[in-house]
């Protein structure tokens, strides 16, 4: 985790937007909440008036019933509706994607999430670094099944579909941390894939993209450590790339980085040396279904194999 | 004992339903099956139900670990399928079919063996449904099944569970469909014209015809996913040129309009109930029936709006936020045309009442979260969350439930003779609405909080906990009040006092009956000369002389057979007398040919699938063969002498044709769903065809083509014949017929075995031999048809000139033309449009 970031709370809901698109359709959000709730009593008034009121003989069929059903079951409601109708379309326009060259490409696997720079060769997974005050593209698109990205503080959710590129914008306005979830259903660890969104000042950020490229090429460049022999031996090299050390099965994210992530699992726990020996040990007792086995390391094994790990920043 | 006596004696007798343990099974008549519809689908409530609070524990806390998220993923996908397939439209079905003849002053359904069998496919596919538990092989992709999950690669065996059992409950949808719109069309009573129709049968109409458009898509798209799964076609398989939003299109498409399927027969039972507590008519009346067809007909144009989020153009998505928007008048028209109807009228607050004022607070507020969700903009940010699960379980809840539980309240003396304890009513009703509200309502809070649909657990930090907890204690609310509904339910029936005759004093014709209806309904159809008959003044009424005298001259007439009146589509003008059919073991007999057929094709037990199917042919073949319909010696009586009404209709005054004309609109759909999906795979192809397979040659199969065509118009030669009968040319010209197609049969078998690519290929080898599969399917069909045809005209080879005979020709000519038709739409799709287009 960045410096830039300790002291934080995470925000993670639809109510509480940190950016402009996010902003604009909370607004739009109270807006409807308030007119709804209006029309919802004044419905209710009608009701309880029609109930309750003071008996009154109106002839069946009269021109005045016809007068307050057309009024107020459709001129009244056209009124109001063409109104959002149009608020809809402008907003609509001013929330979408542009074609630009995006900067990060999101994509996404049974139970967690790629995430590439392809611009400074960046890969790493289930955390998305962005500057604030910018509006970055994001393209997505997904290797298995449909999944989709939401990060409620920043922006609504797009689709994550196999054989398609699609795109969502994010823009935060103050640095922060934002939750973000699959929103489709994508199966047995469904629930448990979520990521983390980092804001950073452009500065900061400008620091971390440093940071991460010439992390991974120190690590090619690294003398073999007893951490490294024991990830090759007990079989993670197989589903897990780092650095320049290639996986053979694209299965689990690359651990590049993984020593500078908020969380495990796809924001299952907090990233720590603790939980990361119990994710080593048996990641299926925190995330049912996830497709990591067991395994069993010696102790020692666990201790090295997690030093490791965290030292990759 | 005099003649009437006697008469009236055969009558009854011929109506009667079969009484014994067996003879259960064989019983058609229109009563037990609207309420073994309402039985089972409340058996699969309860089931759901008990599904959905075991899910609500899960959730009560955060980071629980009760059930798990395997088991999670099988509930809530058992509790979408069941409420959406097995419970609500079922529990619905059963009330039309119990109350829509004496709603309409008929005597039956149109097609009584149809209801029963529907109704044992749709228990037969709920079995299959739940049957997944029993071998350990639950579905878990969701009601929705979208792909890839739901490939084969991503789910097992339980999905095929739930794909087979929803293809029954399809079938037993667009029957039930079929019938519906058939009875209503033909089965009124003389005078009830379009305009004096009760808005019950005015809701069921817009929706039957609904429900075949609807469902006969999901069949068409079940088949193709189907394939996907079990025959290794790639329609949604995105590494072999297809596309999973093909699916979503085609699911939707049946999705949106499945909801109105359900809401507005609700409507039309608001219609009825809010009258007679009002004690007026119903304000507005063609308002409100303006407002049913249209939420029909623009329900078909709003199914994007469930896709905004998978990166359509704005531009397209718009469109469909707009009609989403315009669907909204036609519910505000209804809502305020019930409330027009009790204003200052002081309504008598019984149960029923209760109930609908129920549904008007929750459903307004559902419709009004639903134009929320409707709005792109706000959708990105609310779909998928628990949102929408509040905005749907108002609208389906408050909409759907309430409406139904008002028209038990309201009805239960008319179909059960007893009437329901007013107590417990009003008791049951307050721990509903005040549960339900409790429990769905902090459910737009949790969703807009961060929690997404369809997850087994939400950790603590989204701080919705507490929201969570209060949705869980007062799903138990809800939970207890439909226990009490239910033990009001079984406490009436078994010692609840007798009803009176109409107990709300209600105008609606049904109410002119005592509480125990008899099987017949109507031993005399009534007249229709207003919308309201209870409450006309007897004085005001000009009768009509003609009507009177059929009326009365059907008094427990014809006593030989079953048989009902049957009238003018608009005018309510009396045709003539229809044939129904009695008791018969057929429909339970196929439906259980159809179950065994499944369950050992699922097992993968071929042998028994094998007999299975067999004995489904069999089964079918029997059904459809033709028989004396013994109506000769009626020619005679003073029934047909007096009235001057034929007992053999043909052409649409026949409710036959109308089945036909039903079925081709659901084989019609289905092709639709296969040219479509060509259409839009290849949309969104590079090159078309996929994969550098060669263009087809369209000349070499278009003698096949062709032939159908031929074998149509030799079939119109051979009707032509038997109307001037000659029996020799017609036997001729039937038999050339069959002849041709049985050539055009053939050659679709052998374009599909002499493709130079499979089905497996990529998705356009899927598209291009599945649609020629469907394609001779449809001509084996209509070789069936043919074959019966020519057996009736040698059955009635001395009769040829009867109306009967004619009508098989004229139904039978119908399918050839529309055979014909798709055929060479097929040969367009298929073997023109990669050169032409």
């Amino acid at each position: 985790m960045s410096r830039e970031v300790t002291s934080f709370y995470v925000r993670t809901s639809a109510l509480d937007p940190a950016g402009q698109v996010a902003s604009s359709i909370f607004e739009l959000t109270s807006w409807m909440t308030w007119i709804f709730g209006a029309v919802f009593v004044l419905v209710m008034v009608l009701v309880i008036i029609g109930v309750f009121g003071k008996r009154q003989e109106i002839p069946p069929n009269s021109e005045g019933e016809s007068k307050f059903i057309v009024g107020l079951g459709v001129i009244f409601p056209t009124v109001v509706l063409t109104g959002l109708l149009i608020l809809t379309l402008s907003l609509t326009g001013a929330i979408q994607p542009t074609s630009e060259e995006p900067t990060i490409k999101v994509t996404g696997y049974m139970w967690w999430w790629e995430v590439s720079y392809p611009q400074h060769g960046i890969v790493t997974a289930n955390e998305i670094y962005i500057p604030v005050g910018e509006r970055i593209q994001i393209e997505v698109a997904s290797v298995d099944v449909i999944h989709s990205l939401w990060v409620p503080s920043l922006a609504g959710k797009m689709d994550l579909i196999p054989g398609l590129k699609n795109r969502i914008v994010f823009e935060a306005s103050e640095p922060g941390v934002y939750r973000g979830q699959c929103a489709e259903f994508c199966g047995l660890a469904h629930a448990q894939m979520s990521l983390h969104v980092v804001a950073l000042e452009p500065a900061a950020y400008a620091r971390w993209l440093e940071q991460k490229k010439s992390a991974r090429e120190e690590l090619s460049a690294a003398p073999p450590s007893a951490g490294l022999e024991v990830f090759k031996k007990v079989g993670c090299a197989e589903c897990h790339s780092i650095g320049k050390l290639p996986a053979l099965g694209n299965v689990g994210p690359d651990l590049t980085h993984v020593g500078s992530r908020v969380s495990l699992g796809a924001g299952t726990v907090l990233n720590n040396k603790g939980n990361l020996m119990g994710w080593i040990s048996n990641p299926q007792a925190l995330k049912p279904g996830n497709k990591m086995p067991r395994s069993f390391l010696s102790s020692h094994e666990l201790h090295v194999l997690s030093d490791y790990l965290l030292s990759l920043k | 004992m005099n003649v009437a006596d006697n008469t009236r004696k055969n009558f009854e007798k011929v109506w009667t339903a079969p009484v014994g343990w067996g003879d259960w099974f064989a019983s058609v008549n229109n009563q037990p099956y609207g309420a073994r519809f309402m039985s089972a689908s409340f058996i699969f409530f309860s089931l759901a139900g008990i599904i959905a609070l075991i899910m609500r524990i899960q959730l009560a806390v955060p980071d629980n670990n009760f059930i798990g998220p395997k088991v999670y993923n099988e509930l809530f996908t058992m509790h979408g399928s069941t409420m959406m397939y097995l419970v609500l439209l079922p529990f619905l079905e059963g009330f039309a079919i119990f109350l829509l003849p004496a709603i309409l002053g008929s005597r039956e359904m149109a097609f009584p063996r149809m209801s029963a069998f529907s109704f044992w496919v749709f228990f037969s596919g709920g079995l299959v449904f739940f049957s997944g538990f029993l071998f350990d092989a639950v579905p878990d992709a969701g009601w929705f099944v979208y792909p890839p999950l739901s490939s084969s690669k991503y789910s097992g065996l339980g999905l095929d569970f739930l794909l087979v059992g929803l293809g029954f409950i399809e079938i037993a949808g667009v029957g039930a469909g079929i019938e519906i719109v058939a009875t209503i069309l033909k089965f009124r009573a003389p005078g009830m014209s379009l305009g004096k129709m009760p808005l019950f049968a005015w809701a069921w109409l817009v929706t039957g015809f609904m429900i075949i458009f609807a469902f006969a898509t999901l069949f068409g798209a079940t088949v193709l996913i189907e394939l996907d799964r079990a025959a290794g076609t790639s329609f949604f398989d995105p590494e072999r040129g297809g596309l999973p939003l093909l699916w979503q299109h085609l699911f939707w498409f049946f999705g949106h309009p499945d909801v109105y399927i359900m809401f507005i027969p609700a409507t039309g039972m608001v219609s009825m109930i809010l009258p007679a507590f009002a004690r007026r008519p119903l304000a507005g009346y063609t308002w409100v029936a303006g407002a049913i067809l249209v939420t029909g007909f623009m329900s078909f144009g709003l199914w994007v709006h469930h896709m905004f989020t998978t990166g359509m153009p704005a531009l397209s998505m718009s469109f469909f936020v707009a009609a989403s928007l315009v669907i909204v008048l036609a519910s505000a028209t209804q809502v305020f045309a019930w409330i027009a109807t009790i204003w200052r009228r002081r309504p008598i607050i019984k149960s029923p009442m209760l109930f609908i004022l129920g549904f008007l607070a929750i459903f307004v507020l559902g419709g009004l979260t639903g134009v929320m969700v409707a709005v792109l903009p706000f959708d990105l940010q609310s779909h998928d969350t628990y949102f929408v699960v509040a905005h749907f379980h108002y609208v389906l809840i408050g909409g759907v439930v309430f409406p139904i539980l008002a028209a038990l309240h309201y009805w239960m003396p008319l179909m059960m003779g007893k009437m329901l304890n007013e107590q417990m009513a009003k008791w049951s009703f307050w721990l509903i609405f005040v549960g339900f509200n409790l429990a769905f309502f902090p459910m737009h809070i949790s969703g807009l909080k961060g929690m997404a649909r369809r997850v087994y657990t939400y950790p603590e930090s989204l701080g919705i906990g507490w929201l969570n907890m209060l949705s869980t204690i007062a799903s138990f609310i809800v939970a207890i009040g439909f226990i009490c509904v239910a033990w009001n339910v079984y406490w009436s029936w078994r010692k609840g006092p007798k009803a009176p005759r109409n107990p709300w004093s209600s105008g609606s014709l049904e109410w002119s009956h005592d509480v125990d209806m008899p099987n017949y309904v109507n031993l005399k159809p009534p007249v229709i000369y207003s919308r309201d008959p209870l409450w006309e003044s007897p004085e005001e009424i000009k009768r009509n002389e003609r009507w009177e005298l059929i009326s009365s001259e059907l008094e427990a007439m014809p006593d030989r057979f079953r048989a009902t009146l049957i009238t003018d589509v608009v005018t309510g003008e009396p045709q003539a007398v229809q044939k129904v059919a009695g008791p018969s073991y057929l429909p339970v007999l196929t439906a259980l040919a159809l179950l065994i057929t499944s369950i050992a094709t699922l097992l993968q037990s071929y042998l028994v699938a094998i007999a299975g199917l067999v004995a489904t042919i069999i089964a079918a073949i029997q059904w459809l063969w033709p028989s004396d319909p013994e109506l000769e010696e009626l020619e005679k009586s003073p029934l047909v002498q007096k009235t001057g009404l034929t007992v053999e209709p043909t052409g649409s005054a026949s409710s036959s044709w109308w089945a036909m004309a039903g079925l081709l609109a659901v084989i019609g759909t289905i092709f639709g769903v296969l040219y479509y999906s060509y259409f839009y795979l290849r949309l969104y192809s590079e090159a078309w065809p996929q994969d550098g397979i060669a263009k087809p040659d369209y000349l070499r199969p278009l003698g096949f083509y062709i032939s159908v065509v031929l074998a149509c118009i030799l079939f119109k030669f051979a009707g032509r014949a038997q109307r001037r009968n000659r029996l020799n040319s017609a036997l001729g010209f039937g038999g050339a017929s069959l002849a041709f197609l049985a050539i055009g049969l053939l050659g679709l078998i052998g374009m599909s075995m002499s493709a130079p690519f499979s089905h497996q290929v990529n998705a356009y080898g899927s598209s291009f031999h599945v649609t020629l599969w469907h394609l001779a399917a449809l001509v084996f069909a209509a070789c069936g048809f043919v074959a019966v045809a020519i057996v009736r005209l040698l059955k009635s080879s001395q009769k040829l000139l009867r109306g009967y005979v004619t009508l098989q020709m004229e139904i039978t000519g119908m399918f050839l033309s529309f055979t014909a038709a798709v055929a060479i739409l097929g040969y367009l799709i298929l073997f023109m449009s990669p050169t032409l287009l």
